[in-house]
């Protein structure tokens, strides 16, 4: 135990931590949002993150970009990723929800039933991509640690004075992409129309039914919302991390989920909060301890939150926050 | 809509026959239809190969099956005809104990290379003992396998793990003179015994150790463990999945000081997974370097397609032990190992001969560091522990 590592490092360590938990907050609003609509777990909300790593290898490979690149090159080959992350992990959702949620909503199935459907998307998704695809193309699909160039190559932009901590470019790219991407999508569900509907949807079907709202539509645009904001964490995950792996996906859907729980689950800023809390905790315990020691202090801190606040930091859902 | 149902579904069908198919293929080890072989003379055998033929790690196993393959392929048997058959058991001894039930359990095989990795040995080698077939492993390292529990048909090409945490230490302290070691473990069976003969050998040279998890990818934490500890060398004792970002991690915080790893590093994937951040990173192994000036090297280039690999040498010395056997006049199972287990000669990968518990005898224990240059590891320098 070493508390002074702790303190004597406690800014370095909160950013760490909200480096961290920005990603998980992101991913954790694609469970959050399908679960305030549909009271549904998405399993396979992990392998929608993964594909949206993979998608940044492809769009870096194809233009060529490699670390070194020129700044146009940066910026548009990082932009460029991004919307193609975004799309791919959209359309992935889409495409699971598509395949394994909506025939069986369509004839009435239980709701169990879902849970085990997305267990098996998720479990196809990670096959495809550590054996299906490299028997067809070969490297670098398959079960191996794939190398991401770092296109934005790691610079201190300015020093926090006083506290002498140094501040690089991923770290601004991933807080303020994050929180922008957050609030955009805040304002999205609770000012515009559309918004309105998913609200409405999530806090009575049925009713929002008759008022005119198209239900299925609604799930679509949640799925492909919660999708989206994965193609940005997984932008975000390369540019911090340099990797992507098969089953890139497990820890970090398992953390975002957790997130999601912390916060509230149905709660847009449940997910912010709860990401960014379980960021912090996670590094904190990792300066006293070692990172060996994660989970179990993540996980008795998220068992002694729900004692206290059994529906989450923030409560509430989707429908009836600020509705 | 419900005509685009109809097409999702066809498609996912699809998907899933595709996976059905693909399954098939890969499990398939290609053993050929070779039955029971006992139609010819009297020296008519099998020799298995047992190890991670597909999975993640497959790249620490091929070479060595492949390197065995051509020992038997480049044998003039005489009157004796002997087929290799390889068994995938993915590195998981769940896999490999009917795999082992199944070779024991068939005369017609005489010998064992493997198991490649410690796990599915430690579960396999009481079964080899009962039906008194030799084995002799091309790379399972852990210290246990002979010294806890030996058992007689055991016998290994590689020294065991003991010993290279002590070249780990003794590469830091001899060939780049560190004072200060930052020491860090994954946590599991394989790397935290060896940071901990890292630890015991560097003694005062170590300045910190840290843990971290399987399956982490953000070292935030032990980074800044590493920045306020200064230290002048890193070690980590784990695998390449984790290896790879701590180690860009560790470059992009701007530490430029040495970094070694043991053997789960080594392998080809180690330089795709790391890219540039891994140049200079130092990976040690108990696999001595092939010349690629030599015949081997030009041989297995030419049946494989590529470089000899990962234990490429010693797979190829684990044949030749066995097909030595045969020539000595050993017809079966119990001559085998009474032959194997008093053989001494040239191998390879190093003199070979095994000691009273099947280990490589302690004056032939010897490491290699290798570099990782522009993605490959080139090997550097020799580390004998034991002197």
């Amino acid at each position: 135990m070493d508390f002074d590592a702790l303190i004597s490092g406690l800014d370095r360590h909160t950013l760490d931590g909200i480096t961290r938990g920005s990603i998980y907050a992101l991913v954790a609003l694609g469970y959050t949002m399908v679960y305030g609509v549909m009271k549904l777990i998405n399993f396979a909300h992990s392998e929608v993150f993964m594909v949206g790593t993979w998608t940044v290898l492809g769009v870096y490979t194809a233009i060529g970009a490699t670390s070194g690149s020129g700044l146009a090159m940066v910026i548009g080959a990082t932009l460029l990723a991004l919307i193609a992350a975004m799309l791919a992990s959209a359309g992935t959702a889409l495409a699971v929800e598509r395949i394994a949620y909506r025939p069986l909503r369509k004839k009435g199935a239980p709701a169990l039933i879902f849970l085990i459907t997305g267990i098996g998307c998720s479990m196809v998704l990670v096959e495809v991509f550590g054996q299906v695809l490299r028997v067809f193309f070969g490297r670098p699909f398959g079960r191996v640690t794939v190398n991401i160039p770092a296109v934005l190559e790691t610079k201190t932009v300015f020093t926090i004075p006083g506290v002498d901590l140094a501040v690089s470019n991923t770290r601004i790219l991933i807080i303020v992409g994050a929180i922008v991407m957050m609030l955009a999508l805040d304002a999205f569900v609770n000012r515009s129309r559309l918004g309105r509907g998913v609200r409405a949807v999530a806090q009575d079907p049925d009713t929002a039914s008759l008022m005119g709202v198209n239900q299925e539509r609604v799930i679509m645009l949640v799925f492909v919302l919660g999708g989206a904001m994965a193609g940005v964490a997984a932008l975000l995950y390369t540019v911090q991390y340099d990797i992507t792996k098969f089953d890139i996906g497990f820890i970090i859907g398992l953390k975002a989920f957790t997130a999601a729980v912390l916060g509230g689950i149905g709660n847009l800023r449940g997910a912010l909060v709860g990401g960014l809390f379980l960021g912090i905790v996670e590094v904190y315990a990792s300066a006293v301890w070692d990172s060996s020691w994660t989970n179990v202090y993540a996980f008795v801190v998220l068992v002694v939150v729900l004692m206290f606040r059994p529906t989450g930091i923030l409560g509430e859902s989707l429908g009836k926050a600020r509705a | 809509m419900i005509r685009s149902t109809k097409t999702w579904q066809a498609v996912a069908l699809t998907a899933v026959a595709g996976l059905a198919l693909s399954a098939c293929g890969t499990t398939d080890t290609g053993g050929g239809s070779s039955g029971g072989g006992d139609e010819g003379g009297d020296c008519n055998f099998k020799i298995a190969a047992m190890g991670a033929l597909s999975g993640p790690n497959a790249s620490i196993v091929v070479p060595s099956v492949d390197g065995a393959q051509l020992a038997l392929d480049q044998w003039d048997g005489g009157d004796c005809t002997v087929e290799m058959e390889r068994f995938d058991t993915e590195g998981d001894p769940a896999k490999a104990t009917p795999v082992a039930t199944q070779i024991a359990g068939d005369e017609s095989f005489i010998g064992v290379i493997g198991g490649a990795f410690s796990g599915e040995t430690r579960a396999t080698k009481t079964i080899y003992q009962d039906g008194g077939i030799p084995m002799i492993s091309q790379s399972a390292t852990a210290t246990d396998l002979t010294q806890e529990d030996p058992v007689e048909v055991f016998h290994r090409l590689v020294p065991y793990d003991d010993y290279q945490g002590a070249a780990i230490a003794k590469y830091l302290t001899d060939e780049v003179g560190a004072t200060k070691v930052f020491v860090i473990d994954n946590a599991e069976a394989y790397g935290e015994p060896l940071a901990d003969r890292v630890e015991e050998t560097l003694g005062d040279a170590m300045i910190q150790r840290d843990k971290t998890e399987v399956g982490q990818t953000d070292f935030a934490p032990t980074i800044s463990k590493i920045e306020s500890a200064q230290p002048d060398a890193i070690m980590y004792g784990g695998y390449i999945a984790e290896a790879a970002p701590l180690l860009k991690q560790i470059r992009d915080a701007g530490i430029d000081v040495p970094f070694i790893g043991g053997d789960g590093l080594y392998g080809a994937d180690f330089g795709n997974a790391v890219g540039e951040a891994g140049e200079g990173a130092v990976v040690m192994c108990p696999c001595a370097p092939i010349d690629e000036s030599s015949t081997f090297a030009a041989d297995f280039e030419e049946a494989y397609g590529g470089a000899p690999g990962a234990y490429a040498a010693e797979g190829y010395d684990a044949m030749t032990v066995f097909l030595k056997g045969l020539e000595d006049g050993a017809r079966d199972r119990a001559a085998m190992q009474e032959f194997v287990t008093g053989y001494t000669g040239d191998g390879l990968s190093k003199s070979i001969a095994f000691d009273e518990n099947g280990d490589v005898p302690q004056d032939q224990v010897s490491y290699w560091a290798y570099k990782n240059t522009g993605g490959t590891l080139q090997p550097e320098v020799e580390v004998k522990p034991a002197e």
